[in-house]
């Protein structure tokens, strides 16, 4: 494990959820959205959202020096965006499980296939493109934003590399 | 068995208090040692520095998961954001939320300057003395919003 990717990781985790929270809450809209949530399901969900985002930037600092090179700088922003929308599959796919399982123990034996799974089959393809599109996009934005803090810690990406 | 609510709240809010511990300590440590160094304690503050880089971002994520599990607490009886209450709670969040950005850079200069040769150079103890200080600035005042909604 890498400090760079450690940081990295729960900094998108974080400021994503406190992002929402925020916006939400000055629009009035917390106390509803909260109060039909789980208080153990909440925080399972935040550990899920925190691994995955774990996973899919620790793949997209694979091989890449961030401290160290400029060039390798210059390609964060293009890998954001990709592992952005591999991490908005991932993410959904543990929901889809979570509720999948959620379900199935809530339903008669006999009709688990065409109440749960079928349209679980129908509906998963849809939700995927759509995870993928959203976690792109949230993917890109943070890119620009992380390119925008390295260049505050001095980390710039047009500087030219030094010649050994 | 059904696990009681009122002990995971309990449970949620004593790791939110102990997480902050960690990391508003840990950054007032940091700034101690990198007060009044003399040249053999400069590798020594850094080393410090970096591994509490490593904890501040366990706790900022643990920080975010217990203190909305805090305000799930709360359900429809949260105080909306036009209360004095909600005003406060406003002014605690975007706090907490330009902390963790500003956390990054931090961060990143900690790790450029350990990967740097010359790290125990003097003036990376002033940078480091710099960005701590600021960064336990930055937690008190985050402190004194949480004291003032869990008791004002």
């Amino acid at each position: 494990m890498k400090l760079v990717t450690w940081s990295l990781a729960t900094f998108h985790a974080t400021v994503f959820v406190l992002a929402i929270v925020l916006f939400v809450y000055s629009r009035d809209a917390l106390g509803a959205g909260l109060s039909g949530l789980n208080t153990f399901v909440g925080l399972g969900l935040f550990v899920a959202l925190w691994a995955t985002t774990y996973v899919t930037t620790s793949r997209a600092l694979e091989g890449l020096d961030l401290i160290g090179s400029a060039r390798d700088r210059s390609g964060y922003a293009r890998r954001a965006f990709r592992w952005g929308a591999a991490n908005g599959m991932a993410f959904l796919a543990v929901l889809g499980i979570v509720a999948v399982l959620v379900a199935v123990s809530n339903t008669r034996p006999g009709q688990v296939a065409s109440g749960i799974l079928f349209p679980g089959l129908f509906i998963a393809p849809i939700a995927f493109v759509v995870s993928a599109a959203v976690g792109g996009i949230v993917g890109a934005i943070f890119g620009i934003i992380d390119l925008g803090l390295f260049a505050v810690a001095g980390l710039t990406v047009g500087e030219t590399e030094p010649t050994v | 068995m059904e696990l009681d609510p009122h002990v995971l709240h309990v449970a949620t809010r004593w790791l939110h208090v102990a997480a902050m511990a960690t990391a508003f300590g840990g950054a007032l440590t940091v700034l101690a040692l990198s007060v009044r160094p003399n040249g053999g304690t400069a590798a020594a503050v850094l080393g410090v520095a970096l591994r509490y880089e490593w904890m501040f971002w366990g706790a900022a994520g643990l920080l975010a998961m217990t203190g909305i599990g805090n305000l799930a607490a709360f359900g429809g009886a949260l105080l909306g954001p036009a209360t004095n209450w909600g005003t406060t709670l406003l002014l605690k969040l975007g706090s907490v939320l330009a902390l963790v950005i500003l956390s990054l850079p931090r961060t990143l200069a900690v790790a450029r300057m350990s990967a740097q040769t010359r790290a125990t150079a003097a003036g990376s103890v002033v940078t480091l003395r710099n960005l701590y200080g600021a960064t336990a600035s930055a937690f008190a005042v985050i402190l004194a919003f949480a004291i003032w909604l869990a008791h004002g």
